[in-house]
């Protein structure tokens, strides 16, 4: 048997587990990512104009994408209340996507062009107004970019969520190291690209259907216009 | 109907407040034009009639009432406003940005599109042409019209523009100033307009702010300000050409002579001759049974030949004519580049209404300086 034969082999006769970790693997990523979406999203909108503060939530970001993801699992469990739980993954890929989404956030509100801010205050229309209907359809496209970058992220390091208790498409790559099975680990693997590659074109689509075709790039290769 | 007291815009930190202890009236149906060097205070005090920017101190009425006892987003919508780099909505449609106001105020969409598809007639628009177009798709002449739509959409009285046509090509400009003192004929409205150039101050403006360090330095019409400036600061700002500056400000009507004398095409040379018998008569106009100008006979042509019969054969064609609406400017550069002293007005169907000649604006201009010398001499 040669090692294509096996991988098919055992994706095949495992058909039902791996639909399950695929299952479980899609479930933690959607709540993740609308938590992730909702807290950085709004967290970016309150500091918008607060330039200090933003700044030094943005390095809490950074300095949260360098801690291991192992590690940060391993703090998160010793914490009451999160444990050995699903709580504990969300909230650990919540924090992984910080950086991403709240500083594509903070940076595309603070680019929209001032004179469009001067034109919508000068029609007369409310700060709240000017951001639902000026500020976040303008800076959609650099907020969608972010949250596309974090998810592709989260795909990943969800995997290493199954040492915490997640039983997602990380425990083909986990059990397959632990028994040298080299087709548990490309299948495992293969399947986490997929995902990816999956995520990304449905982005894409978001993309397409709710940027205003006004800002969009003529150029389809690349999401989004120029502010 | 915009009445500005005392009004002061003072920055922490500046030790010359932006804005000086300004008094300015505006009367309705006027446009007034902003201008002066940069940092003079033209913008900020544009700005602080919508509360862009607050006043430090003084008073801003706007119909009556003070701004400053306004909320702010209500008054704003009772004032268009039109700046510079236009500021259209990248996001938005030519119609949704034309509607922006009237939705912010409520209107009805059926009102709306109605009101829409009127002012981008007004502006020039094809409305099912541009009507769907996003802003990226449009020139920079076209987005200034919808800029200027968009500012009249719910037909405030007020209008206050800065710069709006500064970013645009010379042609376009002037095309768009052109349009836009047609539309102001229909439209009425009192208008404060901020421009760095005393061109378009002197074109567009019914009364010129000229303004210098915060401080309104001269107040007036352009006449009187090319005529008659006050100081060595409007002088210089105002150009060493200002006599021709006048030139573009009046128009032909003005110093055209309308009783000359002139004969038809089948008349005897007799009459010819002796009409050139007075010493300073030396052309004569020549007229179709229509009543179009044919041309003219110069009195040499006629005399040097003491036998001529067709003397038709004479006639000397017009090189150019003018209409009731060209400027004195108009008729000096034809007159230069035909090398003639004076040029036929027309109406439109080209009956006669006039002459224009070198000597008469020489004269006119002339004496209009001597007149407001005059004035000055005596106040003092």
């Amino acid at each position: 048997m040669n090692e294509l034969q096996r991988i098919a082999n055992y994706f095949t006769s495992n058909l039902d587990r791996i639909i399950g970790y695929t299952l479980e693997h899609l479930i933690l990523i959607v709540i993740a990512i609308i938590f992730s979406v909702a807290l950085w999203v709004s967290i970016g909108i309150a500091l918008r104009n607060h330039k200090n503060m933003a700044n030094g939530v943005l390095g809490v970001g950074s300095f949260i994408m360098s801690v291991p993801s192992i590690a940060l699992y391993g703090i998160l469990i010793s914490i009451p209340g999160l444990g050995l739980s699903r709580q504990s993954a969300v909230v650990g890929l919540v924090l992984y996507s910080m950086l991403p989404i709240l500083r594509n956030v903070y940076v595309a509100l603070n680019e929209v062009d001032k004179n469009i801010l001067e034109a919508a205050k000068g029609m007369g229309m409310s700060e709240g107004q000017i951001l639902r209907k000026v500020q976040l359809p303008l800076a959609l496209p650099v907020i969608l970019a972010g949250v596309r970058v974090a998810t592709v992220m989260m795909v990943g390091i969800a995997t290493l969520a199954v040492y915490i208790g997640e039983r997602n498409l990380g425990v083909l790559i986990e059990q397959g190291l632990k028994r040298s099975r080299s087709d548990m680990i490309i299948v495992g693997a293969l399947l986490v690209t997929v995902f990816v590659v999956i995520i990304d074109f449905f982005i894409g689509w978001l993309e397409k259907t709710i940027i205003s075709k006004g800002i969009q790039s003529d150029d389809p290769s690349l999401p989004g216009g120029d502010l | 109907m915009i009445k500005i007291e005392e009004v002061v815009k003072k920055y922490p930190g500046m030790e010359r407040p932006a804005v000086n202890k300004l008094d300015l009236n505006i009367e309705e149906g006027e446009i007034c034009t902003f201008v002066g060097p940069s940092g003079c205070g033209k913008t900020t005090t544009l700005k602080m009639i919508n509360r862009i920017i607050e006043p430090s101190g003084g008073k801003i009425y706007v119909n009556g009432e003070n701004v400053l006892d306004q909320n702010p987003n209500e008054l704003r919508k009772k004032i268009g406003y039109v700046i510079q780099k236009t500021g259209l909505f990248p996001h938005y449609s030519v119609f949704d940005n034309i509607a922006i106001v009237p939705r912010l105020l409520g209107w009805d969409e059926e009102r709306i599109e109605k009101r829409v598809v009127e002012l981008l007639g007004l502006m020039n628009l094809d409305p099912d042409e541009n009507r769907d177009k996003f802003p990226k798709a449009l020139s920079g002449g076209q987005s200034q019209r919808v800029g200027v739509a968009r500012a009249m959409a719910a037909d405030p009285p007020v209008m206050l523009m800065d710069e709006p046509f500064g970013a645009v090509d010379p042609i376009t400009r002037n095309q768009l100033q052109n349009e836009f003192l047609k539309l102001q004929k229909k439209v009425n409205k009192t208008i404060c307009f901020v421009t760095h150039d005393i061109d378009e101050a002197i074109k567009m403006g019914d009364k010129i702010a000229i303004m210098d360090e915060g401080k309104l330095v001269q107040f007036d019409t352009p006449e009187n300000i090319l005529f008659a400036p006050k100081n060595v600061f409007v002088q210089e700002f105002v150009g060493s050409d200002r006599s021709l500056k006048v030139l573009n400000l009046l128009r032909v009507t003005k110093v055209m002579r309308k009783n000359i004398k002139r004969v038809k095409e089948k008349i005897e040379i007799d009459e010819i001759k002796k009409y050139f018998t007075h010493p300073e008569k030396n052309r004569i106009l020549i007229e179709s049974d229509e009543q179009e100008v044919v041309g003219y006979v110069a009195k040499e042509d006629i005399t040097k030949d003491a036998t001529i019969k067709d003397w038709n054969k004479a006639i000397k064609l017009f090189p150019s004519s003018l209409n009731e609406h060209n400027t004195l400017k108009d008729a000096m550069s034809d007159m230069l580049q035909h090398n003639i002293a004076a040029l036929p007005v027309l109406s439109k169907d080209n009956k006669f209404m006039g002459i224009v000649t070198f000597a008469d604006i020489r004269s006119y201009i002339g004496e209009a300086y001597e007149e407001y010398d005059q004035e000055e001499n005596e106040v003092l």
